[in-house]
């Protein structure tokens, strides 16, 4: 009975109420964006040879940091899940730092490590490598801010695999690798491309900190900001749609992959 | 042959041992109640959780300090923990080594129709069936079960006891069988190991274990069994609440306070009055049906203590038994066990 008032018309329809507001206020704006600019002033801008190596710096930088923060991230989200101890808890805590840290100082410690007069900068360009103002200082930027979605919902995904399988897997005679790449990473993988798929949103949105280490190349955000700033709003809406249409057909395709891979 | 030397470890705050124990090519049931150290020892076996101290070997070789995947030990963990990401060939195949004959094993253990299906939509006897066969696809030199039955509905738990014994007795390894139920060690072990608190108290066959439990803890695991307080009164008395009755007195000394116990199918209810000194008057306080037997509780007069004991139905019709009903009850010579 208890279930069945929990589960009635009634209360379900206040509660679509309550998360409809807020759904809304997710579309207006966006459908006000889409509605605000010609389609055909979008095909102009995607015709732009700039504006193409913009999409694609973005695109590319966004890649590279979702790999990046995927092959150092969920190693470090497994161990994080199986090690039950303080000192977890305070790693758990410093990867959640750049998410609490505002963007455009996570840029500034970021410079002060790779920057043209930090120690870091300045040994890899005498070695010829450009940690800022490059394609690898907006990589640098984005991992920083968007590696700790990777890590942080592939430990929820890893925390969700019952150890007891892992046990059982290696008392059947497979070895720690095994069991990791046969048992606990398919039934972790919806969570981890979730992770991959949010720390990607994030990269290809990152602003403030891709201003202060790589002000060029351009990615897309900085573009629209230099629109917005010399030429007035409307003119970064078209590169702003194309930004969200960018990100959205990501999503879809991650989230796809993300699905229930195992039916 | 599996052997446990002073074999000891700390789990979640719960000491385990140290525990001596040998298992030949047989099944060894481990017997106790919730929170023992049952599950604790199969994972020490195993090498899930670490030994503090002693030594595990199998068949000559020790294993104490290697990794779970190199000791030929497996482990069937209660609920099968089967791999929900793979259907029920996928996980068999999983651990097969290829030595063994996968098909054989399926029909053995009757999985054809099973075997394509998602391990989610299982039901609970199937899950065992099939970590069953995973766990012997690897040909193990010991096989450890956890709780196989615990969740199974009577019916299945009863068919699948009897399916279980049939399959051990084919095998020739080590067996440990873990449960906390006493008709699932009965039938399906060679001999049952009581342990309570994380020792292990009496090792036996079942039949020696049920009839002669060391102590009323022992007694106390192996059914609704009865223990008294008594004192040996002489060579072949005792003296039980101010009445002397006939037992097995083995030599004790008299004057000594000691326990003894009957178990309730080994108490019978007589008619007719006698001068038997093992038959006493009582009071049924309580009655309960339990299908084809009551369980009677009786008050006796000279006691305090009462007497449970197990009537087949039919017994219990004929002699028109009722709570509150006077009757005799007789503790058969032959069935009183001194602790």
């Amino acid at each position: 009975m208890r279930q069945e008032s929990i589960l009635s018309p009634d209360w379900l329809t206040v509660t679509l109420v309550l998360g409809g507001v807020l759904v809304c206020y997710y579309l207006v704006p966006v459908a006000a964006l889409f509605l605000s600019v010609p389609l055909g002033d979008v095909i102009v801008q995607m015709s732009d040879p700039s504006v193409v190596q913009v999409v694609a710096t973005s695109l590319v930088g966004a890649t590279i940091s979702t790999v990046v923060a995927t092959v150092f991230g969920v190693p470090l989200s497994y161990w994080l899940s199986r090690e039950q101890s303080r000192r977890s808890s305070i790693i758990v805590g410093i990867v959640v730092l750049p998410l609490v840290l505002p963007p455009i100082v996570s840029g500034m410690v970021l410079h002060m490590v790779f920057g043209p007069s930090a120690p870091i900068g300045r040994l890899a360009a005498a070695v010829g490598v450009q940690t800022w103002r490059s394609l690898l200082g907006v990589v640098l930027a984005q991992t920083f801010v968007a590696s700790p979605f990777v890590v942080v919902t592939s430990l929820a995904a890893f925390s969700g695999v019952d150890p007891t399988l892992e046990a059982a897997s290696r008392s059947l005679g497979k070895g720690r690798l095994t069991t990791v790449y046969r048992i606990t990473l398919p039934l972790a993988m919806p969570g981890i491309v979730a992770g991959m798929a949010l720390a990607f949103a994030r990269a290809m949105g990152e602003f403030g900190a891709t201003m202060i280490m790589a002000y060029h190349p351009e990615t897309m955000p900085v573009r629209i900001w230099l629109a917005f700033s010399g030429r007035g709003v409307d003119t970064a809406f078209p590169i702003a749609i194309l930004l969200v249409l960018v990100s959205v057909a990501v999503l879809v395709v991650l989230n796809t992959v993300a699905s229930n891979p195992w039916t | 042959m599996l052997e446990l030397t002073t074999l000891r470890t700390s789990y979640d705050a719960f000491d385990l041992g140290p525990i001596d124990l040998t298992v030949e090519n047989e099944v060894l049931a481990v017997l106790g109640p919730s929170g023992s150290g049952k599950t604790t020892l199969l994972s020490t076996i195993a090498g899930i959780v670490d030994a503090d101290g002693g030594m595990v070997t199998l068949n000559g070789t020790e294993l104490t300090e290697r990794p779970p995947e190199d000791r030929d030990v497996v482990l069937v963990f209660q609920d099968g923990a089967l791999f929900p990401h793979m259907t029920a060939r996928e996980n068999i195949n999983y651990a097969a080594t290829g030595a063994t004959p996968i098909d054989a094993l399926i029909e053995t253990l009757e999985l054809t129709e099973v075997l394509d299906r998602n391990v989610e939509t299982l039901s609970g006897g199937e899950r065992q069936r099939v970590a069953l066969a995973r766990s012997l696809a690897t040909e193990p030199g010991a096989l450890l079960l956890d709780e196989p039955l615990a969740n199974l509905d009577a019916p299945i738990r009863h068919r699948l006891r009897h399916e279980l014994r049939d399959l051990f007795v084919s095998l020739t390894i080590p067996i440990v069988y873990v449960t906390h139920n006493q008709r699932d060690a009965a039938v399906v072990s060679d001999r049952i190991a009581v342990i309570h608190d994380g020792d292990v108290h009496q090792v036996d066959t079942p039949t020696e274990l049920f009839a002669h439990p060391e102590t009323p803890l022992v007694a106390s695991f192996t059914g609704n069994v009865n223990v008294f307080r008594a004192r040996i009164a002489d060579h072949d008395r005792l003296e039980w609440s101010g009445r002397r009755m006939c037992a097995p007195i083995d030599g004790r000394d008299v004057g000594q306070s000691v326990q003894f116990c009957i178990r309730p199918e080994h108490v019978s209810v007589v008619q007719s009055s006698t001068n038997n000194p093992n038959v006493f008057a009582g009071t049924v306080t309580k009655s309960v049906f339990q299908g084809s037997s009551y369980n009677l509780t009786v008050q006796l007069k000279h006691a305090t203590d009462p007497v449970r004991l197990t009537l087949s139905s039919r017994t219990y019709d004929r002699l028109e038994l009722a709570e509150q009903e006077q009757l005799r009850i007789k503790l058969n010579t032959n069935y009183i066990h001194i602790i």
